[in-house]
């Protein structure tokens, strides 16, 4: 672990740095001009070859205050109704239970029928035939339709493996979008750095649905009335519209439920019926702006700069974004302030950011969030060790753990070319005793599989660099690993009967690293290197899923002898025959490590049974009309 | 260091430097000549210096045709072989197109080259020198001399060191090019003094595309010979450049700093920034007399932005343009005074307040902080520039304390080498059979010699090492020896498991970087061909060229293999061990055509 008095807050920096770039004041502007030019629309505009579509925040939304579906209007992303438009978003749990990806019902409704009944899917492709770099932005309900969009693409450009377009999408004072899950899924496909939510200080609407609305439905009316009014016309802002009392009511029900849900520590979580961010998140002030990106960190600063707010302030900071930005712009610029008293000449620098940090979120020493809003940068920053040192440690580790699996190399050598019972590594593993050499074996197959488990956890926890899964040395160790250590997997897992309780391997038993390892390897960079034909048997069998496929043929073959339904007999046989030809063919182009071509192999009895069965079979044809006529005879 | 003068520290004689100073101006107002050049007496030993003219229209600034958004475009590695990462092939320097045009085109006129030679033989201390864009083409003259005239010359005699010496001058080259000079220790050389208002050093750090409609205006009276002084545009134009200067900093201090949020990368695809950084010693000027010395690249980006904090137009318009100019009163003033701070060993523990109550070199360093205006955010910058460095150089020191560990690695490949011999098989071979467990065990080293070698590449990839490591002698002598021993055992095992017919020959698509690094360190540090230090790889030609088995079709290639096969033996670069009579080698070898083998200048070896 680094140092803390060596390390440096970067919260404000990153914020700097965004706000130096035109892209803030490039969304912001069209933002501005949706909300009064395109009510219910979007806008579109193309600068410095970066393509701008912004969604108007002016929009009907139903069911943000009442309670519909019974679950604070949440509903599954993957329904009937979205026809598999995000198909490529899914939150895998840790087992194999998935949780639903839940977003709001209303949100995803508006999302539905603009994608539907407008020429957005036509605009957006035109746009990217223009334009390699996307923005897409939206203030308000406009900022959520824009994430769901952004949702949409990234699932599409996915779904096509395109990665030649960038896409990214900047909200202002958006409310929250969907739940948990929906963030990690984000998390898993790496898309949360695709999101920049804009909030200011002490702006309600993206804090609004942390609180359940219903009890206060009329008093919602009302103040996305006055939103869209004062958005469709800036200069016509009267606070005076909305009674104070309500306006209190409001600020009181939303900062309570603020703070319950920023008591969350890290390792709890959220139920799955209640909002929750993804991506960064950027809090500014008439002072600078912090960029966050830790969900719980989003969390906590939400409620505490919330709680420096007043009724008042908290409705009318979601119409100021014009300031905001205006001052993100300039407001570093040219500026010699931010000098700290000499009170502070003791801290060290990660202290001293820490408080500037504060400086730029306009909390003061004096305020009771002062302390907390220290505490919870500190943990962010705990938990966002640098991703870069996280991957030199893992090659570093990658080396050490090596030779384990140069272990294993040995022991399949010594397995498939030198053991009496002539059975391949595969089987020899399977069928084990007790020996000093194979428990080795075993313990290494572990050891790694625990290597590569903790490289995919931190992968999905976001603790890797963005391009980790395309760099060449851990796609080709992965694969590696997966050729020559998958198939022990596979035998511990009929060893052990595994297969009887959770069904077969490919389907059921598979752990998710080498699905994992398997998209890897498929999205490799793959140069124009001839595929010549084999002169010998590759030294390890190119489907890491050849045994499985090996050991479900050989209890097909198993249940022919006791079924007796016709039809489902001979759906077994076709299955065997389908599996023949995928295994000739294996073999044939000597994809095949010698190990499966063993005397006593389990492939090789699987042959031997399989003609047994065939000559069983041709003395009885009648039963099976058709089924030789086929060429399964090789 | 008490006592101890400006120009002592950066050995360069002071006189020599106003000299310059006056000369670069000077040289703006001689129509017609590209450079001027003078004789200097006074020194220990005859100098001359070069000047070279500025030029201010806007193509000499930014080219419209290099086709990238900051007019830059690849060097030229036959003029500059040195300005590359020597690893990585791939990271050639990129270089401001237009200044090197322009630099280009005084190479060309066969006086310069003629007159810096003349300068060469008569054991002259050669001084590069200019002003604004006139500075950029002193810079790659400077460059060009290094590389050409080497450190030795072909009599042997050491070669005069140049200096080149900047006032006010643009960046022009992108951040290999402080790589590069540290590397080869050339980054003293180089004086770069900066009035801390100065615009110009900070133009390149604009996209073109952002200031083209005024830039023509300001480059006109930035023009010393402009009867016009100053122009309503032009505050507009300084907040555009350091508006982008600010975005070229706040995301070099992310990245320094360890920001851990993906968005910065996300971020950065989607703007442009640019790639010119500083290099060499920059000596910033305060205003009132007192200088700033500082080398880290890094640091001295941050101070381009945090020294630069002008308040109101009125400011911006006094002294954003006038200190262009301001440079011989400013100079004749500092040197005078010797009020200087050298902050490269400060960077780590710069005060972060103004008022801090520090004492002794401190409170020199914070009244120079302070005279440069720098707030605590440009302190805690300069402070994780600082501890970049650190951090370079702690990771040098992990990585020198597994040497001892490398070494005793390869002790034991070599006994097993030894013990191959012995029994009338070669290492590789043996090694290639995989039959025994000592084959194993050697397996299991090679393994881990490949961590330990792994692990310094991805430094260096990442820059995470100190730029001179690919310069160090010990090193280079380290990675020869492992190269040459291990990289066999790599073939052997490629080929052992025809993983040839999976991914292609060895050398083209499965070379480890660990050995591609280690052979162009050598070939770099001895000025050799590149890719003729191929002796660790030569097994896997073999092994290609029998698999290929069309010896009539790669004669060539086998004339040339035999030729070098017994250079390499002969000077004991590599074993004899390959002429063993089973030795995949010996076998190939055998079955060449009978005519060819008569005349073959390995026959020798392989009758023996």
């Amino acid at each position: 672990m680094e140092a803390e008095a060596s390390s440096f807050e970067t919260s404000e920096i990153l914020a700097t740095f965004l706000g130096s770039t035109p892209l803030l004041s490039d969304s912001w502007n069209l933002c501005r001009h949706a909300n009064s030019a395109a009510p219910h629309g979007f806008l579109v505009n193309r600068i410095a070859g970066v393509a701008y579509v912004a969604f108007s925040g002016v929009q009907t939304v139903a069911g943000l205050d009442s309670d519909l579906t019974g679950c604070r209007n949440l509903v599954a992303l993957d329904c009937d109704a979205t026809a598999g438009l995000f198909s490529e978003l899914r939150c895998r749990g840790g087992e194999a239970e998935e949780e639903p990806v839940m977003v709001h019902a209303g949100m995803l409704n508006l999302f539905l029928s603009m994608f539907k009944y407008t020429d957005f899917q036509f605009q957006i492709f035109e746009l990217m035939k223009q334009s390699k770099s996307i923005v897409l932005t939206g203030h308000s309900i406009g900022g959520t339709i824009a994430s769901l969009s952004t949702l949409y693409l990234l699932s599409y450009l996915q779904s096509i493996s395109s990665p030649l377009t960038s896409v990214l999408c900047f909200t202002f004072g958006s409310p929250l979008l969907g739940n948990e899950s929906l963030s990690r899924a984000i998390l898993h496909e790496r898309w949360g750095s695709n999101f920049c939510h804009v909030v200011s200080k002490h702006d309600i609407v993206p804090r609004l649905l942390l609180a359940p609305l219903s009890p206060l439905t009329p008093h919602l009316h009302s103040l996305l009335q006055y939103y869209h009014f004062s958005m469709k016309d800036l200069t016509v802002q009267n606070i005076q519209l909305l009674p104070n009392e309500m306006k209190n009511e409001i600020f009181l029900l939303v900062l309570a439920y603020a703070e319950s849900s920023a008591k969350l520590e890290g390792g709890q979580r959220p139920g799955r019926e209640s909002f929750w961010p993804f991506g960064s998140y950027v809090f500014c002030t008439n002072k600078g702006a912090i960029c966050v990106d830790n969900e719980i960190a989003v969390v906590k600063l939400l409620h505490l700069m919330f709680s420096t707010a007043s009724a008042s302030s908290s409705v009318e900071d979601h119409l100021k974004y014009e300031e905001y930005v205006g001052k993100f712009l300039s407001w570093q610029f040219l500026k010699t302030e931010g000098l700290l008293e000499g009170e502070f000449l003791d801290y060290s620098s990660y202290e001293a950011g820490v408080r500037l940090a504060l400086q730029s979120s306009e909390i003061s020493s004096h305020e009771p969030a002062f302390e907390p809003a220290i505490q919870c940068l500190k943990t962010a920053k705990r938990m966002g060790r640098t991703p870069n040192l996280n991957s030199a440690n893992l090659a570093i580790a990658l080396s050490k753990i090596t030779p384990l699996r140069a272990q294993v190399e040995w022991y399949k050598k010594t397995c498939d070319e030198f053991d009496e019972n002539r059975m391949g590594y595969y089987d020899t593993f399977k069928l084990r005793g007790a020996s000093k050499r194979d428990d080795k074996v075993n313990m290494n197959r572990i050891k790694l599989a625990r290597f590569w488990d903790d490289l995919i956890h931190m992968l999905d926890t976001n603790q890797l660099p963005h391009d980790f899964q395309k760099r060449a040395k851990f796609v080709n160790a992965s694969h590696f690993y997966k050729l020559l250590v998958e198939p022990l997997d596979i035998a511990e897992y009929y060893r052990t009967g595994m297969h009887r309780v959770k069904g077969h391997y490919v389907k059921h038993g598979r752990e998710r690293r080498y699905e994992i390892f398997d998209r890897w390897w498929r999205n490799r960079k793959v140069g124009d290197e001839e595929n010549n034909n084999r002169s010998k048997f590759a030294s390890l069998t190119q489907d890491s899923c050849f045994w499985a496929r090996v050991e479900e043929a050989r209890e097909w073959i198993e249940n022919t002898r006791s079924e007796r339904d016709t039809r489902k007999l001979s759906m077994l046989l076709e299955n065997i025959d389908k599996f023949e030809q995928y295994a000739s063919g294996i073999v044939e182009r000597k994809e095949v490590s010698t190990d499966v071509l063993a005397e006593n192999s389990s492939y090789h009895l699987w042959v031997k049974e399989w003609g047994e069965l065939k000559s069983q079979l041709q003395q009885f044809p009648p039963q099976f009309p058709g089924f030789f006529e086929g060429n399964v005879v090789p | 260091m008490v006592g101890e003068r400006l120009g002592e520290r950066i050995k360069v004689r002071e006189e020599l430097i106003k000299k310059a100073c006056s000369l670069s101006f000077k040289a703006h107002k001689s129509p017609g000549k590209p450079y001027l050049l003078e004789k200097v007496r006074g020194g220990a030993l005859p100098e001359v210096i070069f000047v070279f003219s500025g030029s201010w229209s806007v193509g000499d600034w930014f080219s419209s045709t290099s086709g990238k958004a900051f007019g830059e475009t690849k060097v030229d590695l036959d003029l500059f072989p040195s300005l590359r990462n020597i690893g990585n092939v791939d990271e050639v320097a990129a270089v401001n197109d237009a200044f090197f045009k322009r630099f280009n085109e005084i190479l060309m006129t066969p006086s310069f080259k003629k007159e810096v030679n003349k300068a060469v033989t008569d054991k002259k201390q050669i001084v590069f020198a200019g002003h604004s864009s006139g500075a950029a083409t002193a810079i790659l003259a400077t460059l060009w001399f290094l590389d050409h005239n080497g450190q030795v010359q072909p009599n042997k005699t050491q070669i005069i060191t140049p200096r080149c010496i900047t006032f006010g001058s643009p960046l022009l080259g992108d951040r290999i090019f402080p790589h590069s000079l540290r590397r080869e220790n050339w980054d003293n050389f180089f004086i770069h003094f900066i009035t801390k208002h100065d615009i110009v050093p900070r133009i390149t750090l604009s996209p073109p595309s952002s200031i083209q409609q005024d830039f023509q205006t300001i480059l006109n009276i930035l023009n010393p010979k402009s009867p016009i002084t100053t122009h309503e545009n032009f505050s507009n134009f300084f907040v555009t450049v350091m508006k982008n200067v600010q975005s070229v900093t706040s995301h070099a201090a992310c990245n320094m700093m360890g920001s851990t949020n993906p968005l910065l990368q996300t971020i950065t695809s989607f703007v442009q920034l640019s790639p010119y950084r500083p290099f060499g010693t920059y000596i910033l000027c305060s205003g009132n007399g007192k200088l700033v010395v500082v080398k880290n690249s890094d640091a001295v980006l941050q101070l381009l932005f945090y020294s630069c904090q002008l308040k109101s137009g009125e400011e911006i318009r006094d002294f954003g343009l006038k200190e262009h100019f301001g440079y011989e009163n400013e100079l004749e003033e500092s040197l005078e005074m010797q009020n200087v701070v050298y902050l490269d060993n400060y960077l780590k523990e710069v005060p972060l307040s103004s008022d801090a109550s520090v004492v002794g070199e401190a409170a020199t360093v914070n009244a120079a902080l302070n005279d440069l205006g720098l707030s605590t955010r440009a302190r805690l910058c300069l402070r994780a520039a600082g501890e970049l460095q650190e951090q370079k150089q702690r990771n040098e020191r992990k990585i020198n304390s597994n040497k001892k560990e490398i070494e005793e690695k390869l002790k034991i490949i070599q006994d097993y080498q030894k013990g191959c011999t012995l029994r009338k098989v070669g290492y590789y071979d043996t090694f290639k059979i995989q039959k025994d467990d000592k084959d194993f065990h050697a397996n299991v080293r090679r393994v881990e010699l490949a961590g330990l070698w792994d692990e310094i590449i991805e430094m260096l990839k990442r820059y995470e090492l100190p730029d001179e490591f690919e310069g160090r002698k010990e090193w280079i002598e380290l990675g020869t020896k492992y190269r040459r021993l291990v990289e066999p055992l790599d073939i052997a095992n490629y080929y052992r498991h025809s993983k040839n017919e999976d991914t292609g020959p060895y050398l083209v698509k499965a070379r480890p970087k660990r050995y591609r690094y280690t052979q162009r360190w050598l070939e770099h540090a001895e000025r050799m061909a590149q890719g003729s230090s191929y002796e660790s790889c030569f097994w896997a030609e073999v092994e290609e060229l029998k698999s290929r088995n069309k010896p009539d079709e790669d004669m060539k290639k086998i004339l040339e293999l035999e030729r070098d096969i017994s250079v390499w033996v002969k000077g004991g670069e590599i074993g004899s061990d390959m002429f063993l009579g089973e030795s995949t080698f010996a076998k190939w070898w055998r079955e060449l055509p009978e005519g060819h083998k008569r005349g073959s200048c390995l026959a020798q070896f392989m009758n023996n």
